[in-house]
């Protein structure tokens, strides 16, 4: 057996490499975080948001680009969320001991580390290539698969740490399923719900590959969605490549926006996680 | 064994041999009576009759099936699959194992209170307002009144009339059993069924639990699984003892206590086992 000396020196040996490794990794992203936000600062202005993408060579800003990206999302969590909750809603309730839901179960777990440019592909073939052309629609129909696997995964987990005791007790009042369900079940588990849609949105938001096959780009303001859409992602991607320094410049900032609002959808998960510890 | 089993085919009436709930009428009659959880029987052909606004007192070791037996007075134990009950429970003469019967007008008339406090997870007032809501359009004065009256019946009222939107977990263990007991009660059911209401609670919230049993069989039919036996003998007007899925005796609890006619239910109840 070894001594306290001996475990003392063991424990400190230990200490410092998990430290070391901790370290190790937090310094890249920490980089990174540095230079991004030293290089998006200085390009941060209010044209970024009054002025569309600007031709090569000259200013402007990345509202096209920013409204695209919104309009593009929230039409794919309009359409993921609900399609998401529900099927989350049957695995996790109604055919929890069902093979459709091992079935679902585990197609969705596939859809969820599916690269999210096959998803991009799946959608170029099945609606740029009939509609004949890029649209914003094609763009959020990409951005809608990707947000379902999210949104059905995290509320059947949810609906999964809700106590079966919880369901007893509104099905012992006389409450038909539906109603334990909406106004037990849901509710008890409505922090962690909320949170999948906020990790979707996140996940969702820095998505480039997907929206290259379908929504493409647009120089211009529109929000038309059977034409072409300007996003961040595609713009950061396109700008960014580009030898004009402008343009350069708009990518760093477009790329700041991008992580300043998922660190902001992040916070927000976090109150309503910790929301649910307190109640 | 040939004795035993005479006891539990003999009529129902006669299974309470000389006393004075003889008299009340019964509510809920079980009748040959198996349960059964996937091929394995949990129940073995039970038969007892549970009189009107009296305790019935179920107790037994871990595992006899009181708490399954309790189950199936409100058909919870539909929620999951593979558990079948045969036989016949009437509830006011209604077999209520039968396929029409409508399962939520069951359990608004047959309540159920359990082991854990389960308060949902909302306010204190919608707690209440919950189970009424279901079957009656109420307006809001008349639903205050209702959820007033099930708070006070439950003795909560004075603790929690100040904070009506608090939410149901910010409560002590205690209070949200009893807010559970007033949930149950805001329905208006005939039967309460409470599976081991006290368990999980100290000793003073014990008795109160046990004070609002008394005062709550004058008007309802109360049916407790309990596993402390002063308990059974302090709340309940007749008492069941099982083992291992059967009925083993059920007469008034004071004869039951005091003069028990079966060895194995002498053994338990003198600590001899379980």
């Amino acid at each position: 057996m070894a001594s306290y000396a001996a475990r003392r020196g063991t424990n400190g040996v230990m200490m410092t490499l998990c430290t070391a490794a901790a370290v190790f990794g937090l310094i890249w992203l920490a980089i990174i975080l540095i230079e991004l936000f030293w290089r998006g600062f200085s390009g941060l202005s209010v044209d970024v948001f009054t002025k569309m993408t600007p031709p090569p060579g000259s200013d402007g800003g990345l509202l096209n680009a920013i409204a695209g990206s919104l309009l593009m999302t929230v039409i794919a969590v309009a359409v993921g969320t609900p399609i998401g909750i529900l099927a989350g809603t049957y695995m996790a309730e109604y055919g929890r001991h069902h093979r459709l839901s091992m079935v679902v179960r585990f197609i969705n777990d596939i859809l969820l580390s599916a690269p999210s440019i096959i998803v991009g592909l799946f959608v170029y073939e099945m609606l740029v290539v009939t509609l004949g052309h890029f649209s914003g629609i094609a763009g959020a129909a990409a951005l809608a698969i990707l947000v379902l696997p999210v949104v059905v995964r995290t509320t059947e987990d949810m609906l999964l740490l809700v106590p079966d005791a919880l369901r007893e007790a509104g099905t012992a009042i006389g409450a038909p399923r539906w109603v334990v369900i909406r106004s037990v079940a849901y509710k008890a588990a409505r922090a962690g719900m909320i949170t999948g849609v906020l990790l979707a949105i996140a996940r969702i938001s820095g998505e480039t590959a997907p929206l290259l096959f379908t929504a493409l780009n647009n120089q211009f303001w529109s929000l038309n969605l059977d034409a072409p859409m300007a996003s961040l992602p595609v713009t950061i991607f396109q700008f960014a490549l580009s030898p004009y320094e402008s343009w350069q410049n708009l990518a760093w900032t477009g790329a700041l926006i991008i992580t300043l609002a998922v660190l902001a959808l992040s916070i927000i998960a976090r109150v309503f996680g910790s929301q649910k510890e307190s109640s | 064994m040939t004795a035993q089993s005479s006891i539990l085919t003999a009529p129902t009436s006669i299974a309470i041999p000389g006393t004075r709930l003889n008299t009340r009428e019964p509510k809920v009659e079980v009748k040959d009576l198996s349960f059964f959880y996937g091929s394995s029987k949990a129940l073995k052909n039970i038969s007892l009759t549970l009189p009107e606004r009296a305790v019935t007192a179920f107790i037994g070791p871990s595992g006899c099936g009181k708490s399954t037996l309790l189950r199936t007075f409100n058909r919870i134990y539909e929620l999951y699959p593979n558990q079948r009950a045969e036989g016949e429970i009437r509830v006011d003469g209604n077999n209520i194992l039968d396929r029409s019967q409508d399962l939520n007008l069951l359990r608004a008339k047959v309540g159920m209170v359990f082991q854990k406090p389960t308060p949902f997870p909302m306010s204190i007032y919608d707690n209440i307002a919950f189970g009424i809501r279901l079957y009656e359009k109420l307006s809001r004065s008349e639903l205050d009144e209702r959820v007033q009256r099930a708070l006070t019946r439950a003795a909560l009222w004075d603790e929690v009339k100040d904070k009506l939107n608090a939410s149901g977990l910010s409560l002590s263990g205690g209070q949200q059993q009893r807010l559970c007991i007033a949930r149950t009660v805001a329905v208006r059911p005939e039967v309460i069924l409470l599976d081991e209401p006290a368990s999980a609670l100290d000793p003073i919230s014990t008795a109160k639990i046990e004070e609002l049993i008394d005062e709550l069989k004058t008007e309802y039919t109360i049916a407790i699984v309990t596993h402390n036996m002063q308990q059974a003998a302090r709340v309940s007007d007749l008492t069941a003892f099982m083992y291992l899925g059967e009925l083993i005796e059920f007469g008034e609890t004071t004869s039951l206590f005091q003069a028990p006619r079966e060895k194995r239910t002498q053994d338990y109840i003198t600590g001899r086992f379980g």
